[in-house]
């Protein structure tokens, strides 16, 4: 249980860095420990103690295995993570082109 | 890059890259597969980006070459997809199965591994050369626009809205 606290809290932890911090890479990187946090919590539900990986293994049978089902769909979760801190990576690339700096105060033709 | 890094590189670089291909191989026996794959074998580009620089990579690749590369990869899998029809259904597996655990087994799955590590490969090695190499040329609209008399930017909003 205390692990799943665990997780929320580093899930906090991003998102505060989305809300307050003003440098535009900061930001890409607190949405990025945002989503791990999210990938990490929902592999530690599939956790069993004392489990192992759920692989077919021709020498043995192996009949205690973790749920495979979140590792399926943290994959994909993981790929899409991929897709968007490109696409930001990209877009702040460009804003930097643009304007010479980071700092969102600084960027004042995106007001009003 | 200093001399370290270039002969480290040197030696690196292809076993990096066989070890993507081993992990593309065997992705329906061990875990891995296309997209783990990809990643490793784009890395390994990359690699060469960050030591020798962007002309000795392009020189070995080229940007062309890596868009054809990445569409080829997504046809193979839609044409893999389509070959189910012939036996029946979408996506039906209709090569020899082989023995379970043995290399060449589980029919389209492995052919299906080759078409996801290509184009996870290529379009992540696309990815990052977009990002690191290529600039974007200011456009002229933009250059006469932001700053024809020394106007800042925060005046734009009283000339009104630019076309």
């Amino acid at each position: 249980m205390s692990l799943y606290v665990l997780c929320f809290i580093l899930f906090a932890i991003g998102i505060y860095c989305l809300l307050v911090k003003k440098n535009l890479v900061k930001k890409v990187v607190g949405l990025g420990i945002a989503e791990y946090a999210i990938n990490l919590f929902f592999i530690l539900l599939g956790y069993r103690p004392g489990a192992e990986a759920p692989i077919l293994d021709p020498n043995r049978v192996i009949t205690d295995f973790v749920d495979p089902l979140p590792q399926a769909l943290i994959l994909t979760s993981i790929v899409i993570g991929l897709g968007v801190t490109a696409l930001m990576v990209a877009i702040v690339v460009r804003l930097y082109e643009k304007y010479k700096t980071f700092d969102i105060d600084e960027i004042r033709r995106l007001r009003g | 890059m200093s001399l370290i890094v270039k002969r480290i590189t040197r030696i690196t670089v292809s076993l990096i890259f066989l070890f993507g291909v081993y992990i593309v191989m065997h992705g329906h026996l061990t875990p891995g597969g296309g997209f783990a794959g990809g990643v490793i074998i784009a890395l390994s580009f990359i690699h060469l980006v960050l030591a020798f620089g962007k002309e000795e990579a392009l020189k070995r690749l080229k940007e062309s070459t890596v868009s054809i590369v990445e569409s080829i990869g997504g046809l193979m899998f839609l044409g893999i997809a389509l070959l189910g029809l012939f036996g029946g259904y979408f996506f039906l597996n209709i090569l020899a199965k082989g023995k379970p655990f043995h290399l060449f087994s589980s029919g389209i799955i492995i052919l299906c591994n080759i078409a996801i590590f290509l184009k996870v490969g290529a379009g992540l090695f696309a990815i990052f050369i977009a990002l690191a190499v290529f600039r974007m040329p200011v456009s002229d609209n933009e250059e006469a626009g932001s700053n024809p008399k020394g106007i800042g930017p925060e005046d734009t909003f009283k000339r009104g809205p630019k076309k």
